[in-house]
């Protein structure tokens, strides 16, 4: 092999090497990329939780209820909410 | 830049969490009357008034009669029968103000049932909802 060859040959290597940095450099961005929208789906979809409204998906007729007393049913206070507006009133 | 947005999204999880200053008038009325032993206190959140909209509701009952009058005096409310209605500044609930006055509380005393309801009134679309589901109910009742 002569000195010109050995010269062919390492120069071949090195931008065999070159390339394949490249390569690596675009598949790690690419693969960085791919992680930062997988986190951000999930923390989204973990801040969207509270959100979904699951009375609308139960029907429900109210969201949700407060009460100083334990023991009274949250549906108790929606009633009396209705209720209230129903008693016969001359200032409708 | 990466570290940026993650700050930015933290941000506004937290900010999403919040709580809107709508409920700031309702959780104020709640806690101003929750410390009472003798009023049952309760909050309706979104009670829904037809399909598309929906009000929050402060529910306050007297246990006795000493209670009620506590209560009468402070609303100003001067019936002793029947139903007292009125409509209520959103800050003071017990002072009278105008219907274009709006956010205010719509509020009614039931004097049988010693309960005082407050029903939070944003805007005109809540303040109709309110009436027709008044109507619409006590038609039917009375058929």
């Amino acid at each position: 092999m002569t000195t010109f060859d050995k010269k062919w040959e390492h120069e071949e290597q090195q931008g065999l090497l070159q390339r394949l940095r490249g390569e690596r450099g675009t598949w790690a961005k690419r693969r960085r990329t791919q992680r930062t929208v997988l986190a951000t789906v999930a923390v989204l979809a973990v801040a969207a939780v509270p959100l979904i409204d699951y009375s609308m998906a139960a029907d429900k007729r109210y969201d949700g209820v407060v009460c100083n007393r334990s023991g009274i049913a949250d549906s108790h206070w929606a009633d009396v909410a209705g209720h209230i507006l129903t008693v016969k009133s001359y200032e409708l | 830049m990466r570290r940026a947005f993650y700050i930015l999204l933290i941000v506004l999880t937290f900010a999403g969490c919040g709580t809107p200053d709508a409920d700031r008038h309702t959780a104020a009325l709640y806690d101003r009357y929750a410390a009472c032993s003798d009023l049952s206190v309760a909050q309706v959140k979104g009670f829904r008034l037809c399909d598309t909209v929906a009000v929050d509701v402060v529910i306050l009952v007297a246990d006795d009669s000493a209670a009620w009058q506590r209560l009468k005096e402070e609303m100003d409310i001067r019936a002793t029968e029947g139903v007292t209605s009125w409509l209520g500044d959103i800050d003071k609930p017990a002072r009278r103000v105008k219907r274009d006055e709006v956010p205010l509380w719509r509020a009614m005393a039931v004097h049988d049932e010693k309960t005082v309801a407050f029903y939070r009134v944003e805007n005109a679309e809540q303040f109709a909802a309110l009436r027709e589901y008044q109507m619409d109910r006590m038609t039917n009742k009375t058929l």
